[in-house]
């Protein structure tokens, strides 16, 4: 309980001093974005889809099948030893084995390709499902791989999450009706983990200077709040929108936070100046209902539908990327900002998306790199999924849609769960191609983790979630879920030294009490 | 001293407005903390005089006491996690994550918030008004306002700062200079078409001439590289001369041979749509844009399209190489370009993405099984396609059948030429002349093949 008399004359409530405030340096963000996830510039969309899967499962079977022959090697069930078999094809009936594959749900309310095709039903918008799967259980496990597939069935199902694309092994035996009674269940788990620093130096003087510096300014009470260590803020949903103006108020606070205007001195110093970076995962311009579905029947060839053909340029609405460019360019000269793009933004609808082009920020671009720079932006467009070091840490974060399409398959509410088996089945998209649109890859499989991160964050999430998850090799990943901000006014800090999280919500006073 | 106390009776106090401590700091270039601290004093010095005369709100920020927003979704979360998953165990270390509330307040509530505060690590005034706010979202037009008056946009004194901050560099004289170049470069475009019309239109040729002459001169000084402009304004008579002899050619044989050979005429057409399109700069302007890579596949043959003569190709490169020099500096320029290409006249309306202008010009009627020329001169017909149609039958697979059918074209929906029509370009130049073919080709060819010069045509007298 904070009363009155607690604060007053404290800190800024007293009249203007002579001396003039210093002038404080923010903390260096020690940051090195990796490009996995960048497509070529000349992309072909000729291609089939069935390499993804293909690539996926030579990429992830073998690990399956390593944890799976530790766990089921020798194994005997009912007086008969469970064997390996290659291929789904090599099931036989009544034998007990394990086999490794790519998980196929069939569910009630999938779009389905086909039927699509077969009514002559062409959108280009995906469908907006809230789910896929059916509550009458109708929905159908199988198992497949290049030679078969075959359908899974079992009460183990029930205990793991399972979607499309992701790659499990399973044991049991094929029973009369040609299903196969699934005894117990494997997954890759964490891929190997990265040392930290393995792809960036450690600023070593950077930080005994800052250390210094700490020590030197006006310690006298120190604050219990402040937290030495550098942090980077992660924010998503920021949704500049052109119509609604709820939330201006918080995103200009949140302005000022960033740039350390807001506050006393001492927050000013012992948090704000830590900040060491913004990364801004998806959903940086709000969507305007409308005009959406306008531009996507214009784009899909209806002439009759609209009298003007193509893209009528009366339906466009600049003033959401102009609020997101003057955000950046007032936030750019004090923090370095990494910016994914999401489901809403101006970039490629399927994953992985590529960075937003600069010609969208007539502003902030000048903080860009200049096209074919070797070296990284200031502002550092980059692609959703993106992966990189940052701080010496190994992060992989995406903008959401990934996390949302994977939600549509499992009825349950538990995001961080889902993030957690995303890790374990090594697949950051396991859903793409299948449900989540996805660029036909053919001669590599991005969305398979190689590396274990230590820090994976989904943006674009209804509330905020964290956890830590442990590998069997000591593999430790930091999960966040970062919440909307256009929903929650939330951001998240992530301390730099220790993966900590805290994080920060903005409220305005008639909102929250009253 | 007392400016800011000027100021704000000035502008709270007479002019009613709401003062942020932003736009205190920015007004009077003090830095924020001290503007907090003169909206403090003000707003006490005031209320001191005359209680409830001026009203302020607060910034607060803390922890708030656990239990209503820091946790509640924090374990619900985390409690489902074991229960669904048997993955291997996972024990998730940390359950209480700290939550900062930044809370913005007016003073009528500010002893409720502070009570639900368990710590208040910082707390200022952030607004001082003339009322009691009531609606605290208005205090964001205060913000745009503050922004407005920031030095020079861009710099912002009162930030923590960044000594590694890192700005593109701008090579050269700037962004400004290299778009008035790029325009000036582009300006003759126009003016390439007025001169081909001369020798065609005798009797208004010298009344063009002199508007395309100063137009170009107009242009030159205006040119950053001078020798880069020069190049422009000598090679567009240059390049005009292939074309405006083939059109004094044909123009000579008179309207006699109209119904010949319509392949001829509509290949001359093409000729004359991309000829004037390349003095003008387009293939340079084009190249930039495969740095997006995207969709400019259609634009390749452009520039392949060259001229006979090579002199004055040799010419155009150079330019052109130079030209995409400047234009790789920025792609500010390249928007700006853009907009100048697909009106070269016209007023420029919010049409910022039309990207091919040549290429609906550059339409070109096909072989068709039947065709039919109606009166507002728009091509129809029919013509025997083959579609494939998928069905899928009983057993859930799909059948592709192909089936013989009549479709209708109008002119809007035909192909881009295809990419091969190098040759043709070339061959037709002579074959035109040496048929000396049809006045038909250029009077239909005229109005209907290039709509953006005509139109530019008129907007000149």
């Amino acid at each position: 309980m904070v009363t009155l008399d607690d604060i007053a004359n404290a800190g800024l409530l007293q009249k203007p001093s002579d001396n003039a405030p210093e002038a404080l340096e923010r903390s260096q963000s020690n940051y090195k974005p990796l490009h996995s996830f960048a497509l070529p510039k000349d992309r072909q969309y000729q291609q089939q889809f069935a390499d993804i899967y293909f690539l996926r499962l030579t990429k992830i079977k073998p690990a399956v099948e390593k944890v799976a022959s530790i766990a089921w090697e020798g194994t005997v069930i009912g007086g008969e030893r469970a064997k390996k078999v290659e291929r789904v094809l090599d099931v036989r009936q009544g034998e007990l084995c394990w086999v490794t594959g790519t998980v196929y749900i069939d569910m009630a309310l999938k779009p389905n390709i086909l039927e699509d095709v077969s009514k002559d039903r062409w959108i280009s918008a995906p469908p907006s499902i809230d789910h896929y799967f059916s509550e009458e259980g109708h929905d159908a496990v199988m198992l497949e791989d290049d030679s078969g597939r075959i359908r899974l069935i079992g009460d183990t199902l029930k205990d793991f999450f399972m979607v499309t694309g992701c790659i499990v092994a399973v044991m049991g035996t094929e029973n009369a009706n040609g299903e196969f009674q699934v005894l117990d269940l494997k997954f890759a788990d964490l891929p190997p983990q990265p040392e930290r620093w393995e792809l960036s130096k450690p600023p070593k003087p950077v930080k005994s200077k800052a250390k210094v510096k700490d020590g030197d300014v006006e310690m006298t009470d120190s604050p219990a709040t402040a937290q030495g260590g550098k942090k980077m803020a992660i924010v998503s949903g920021l949704e500049f929108s052109g119509t609604d103006t709820s939330y201006t108020v918080e995103l200009n606070l949140l302005l000022e936070y960033l740039l350390g205007e807001a506050l006393d001195p001492m927050a000013q110093q012992n948090e704000l100046a830590h900040i060491s970076r913004l990364i801004i995962a998806g959903n940086s311009i709000a969507a305007e209902q409308k005009t959406h579905v306008e531009m996507d029947t214009g784009k899909g060839g209806k002439p009759g539908v609209h009298k003007k053909y193509g893209y009528d340029s009366s339906s466009y609405n600049p003033i959401p990327s102009q609020l997101l460019d003057e955000f950046l360019s007032e936030l750019l000269p004090s923090m370095p900002v990494t910016l994914l793009p999401g489901a809403l933004d101006p970039a490629n609808a399927s994953y992985p998306q590529q960075p937003i082009h600069a010609a969208m920020f007539p502003k902030s671009r000048a903080y860009t790199p200049l096209p074919g720079a070797a070296e990284h932006g200031w502002l550092d467009a980059v692609t959703n999924p993106w992966e990189g070091e940052v701080d010496g840490w190994r992060v992989l974060g995406t903008g959401g849609q990934n996390l949302d399409d994977v939600f549509k398959y499992v009825n349950s509410d538990d995001r961080l769960g889902m993030m957690e088996a995303m890790c374990r089945w090594r697949c950051s998209a396991p859903t793409a191609p299948d449900t989540l649109w996805a660029y036909p890859f053919q001669e590599d499989e991005p969305f398979v983790m190689k590396e274990c991160p230590h820090m994976y964050f989904v943006g674009c999430q209804p509330e905020f979630g964290t956890k830590i998850i442990q590998g069997p090799d000591g593999q430790m990943v930091r999960l966040i879920a970062v919440p909307s901000f256009a929903d929650t006014r939330e951001i998240v800090l992530v301390d730099s030294e220790t993966l900590d999280v805290s994080r920060v919500k903005i409220t305005t006073g008639t909102g929250t009490s009253e | 001293m007392d400016v800011y106390k000027k100021f704000l009776a000035e502008n709270i106090l007479t002019e009613e407005k709401v003062i942020t401590y932003r736009l205190l700091s920015r007004a009077l270039h003090v830095h924020p903390n001290t503007a907090k601290q003169m909206l403090y004093d003000f707003h006490k010095s005031q209320n001191d005089k005359r209680p409830g005369a001026v009203h302020a709100t607060y910034l607060v920020y803390g922890i708030k006491a656990s239990g209503d927003l820091s946790s509640a979704p924090q374990n619900g979360a985390d409690g489902d996690v074991e229960m669904t998953s048997s993955m291997p165990e996972v024990d998730s270390l940390d359950n209480t994550v700290p939550t900062f509330i930044l809370t913005l307040i007016q003073e009528q509530h500010l002893k409720d918030a502070l009570s639900e505060y368990e710590e208040v690590s910082s707390i200022h005034v952030y607004s001082v008004g003339p009322h009691p706010a009531k609606d605290l979202s208005l205090l964001a037009d205060v913000a745009n306002e503050a922004l407005r008056l920031g030095p020079d946009g861009s710099k912002n004194p009162a930030a923590i700062g960044n000594s590694r901050v890192r700005r593109r560099e701008r090579p050269g004289a700037g962004a400004k200079n290299v778009a008035v170049a790029v325009t000036a470069a582009r300006g003759p475009a126009p003016a390439t078409k007025v001169v081909q019309e001369e020798p065609k239109a005798a009797a208004a040729a010298s009344l063009f001439k002199t508007t395309t002459t100063s137009k170009v001169k107009e242009e030159e000084p205006a040119a950053k590289p001078p020798p880069g402009s020069s190049k422009v304004a000598s090679s567009a008579p240059e390049k005009k001369a292939p074309p405006a002899l083939k059109r004094g050619g044909s123009g000579s044989s008179g309207g006699i041979m109209q119904a010949f050979s319509k392949a001829a005429a509509t290949k001359a057409k093409k000729a004359e749509i991309w000829q004037p399109a390349i003095p003008s700069g387009d293939d340079s302007s084009i190249q930039p844009m495969s740095d997006d890579g995207e969709d400019d596949s259609e634009m390749i043959p452009q520039p392949k399209a060259a001229g006979p003569s090579s002199t004055t190709r040799k010419n155009r490169e150079a330019r052109a190489e130079e030209l995409r020099r400047m234009m790789e500096e920025d792609d500010e320029e390249e928007d700006e370009e853009e907009k100048e290409e697909s009106r070269p006249d016209s007023p420029v309306d919010e049409e910022p993405m039309e990207v091919e202008p040549a290429e609906e010009p550059a339409a070109v009627p096909e072989k068709a099984e039947k065709v039919e020329v109606t009166g507002d001169g728009r091509r129809r017909g029919k013509r025997k396609v083959v579609r494939k149609k998928q069905i899928m039958d009983d057993q859930g697979y799909l059948v592709t059948i192909q089936e013989d059918a009549w479709e209708s074209f109008s002119e809007d929906d035909k192909p881009a030429p295809p990419p091969s029509f190098k040759q043709k370009t070339t061959g037709s130049a002579s074959s035109t002349q040496s048929t000396a073919a049809s006045s038909k080709s250029k009077k239909a060819a005229g109005p209907k093949g290039s709509q953006g010069s005509i139109r530019s045509f008129f907007s000149k007298n």
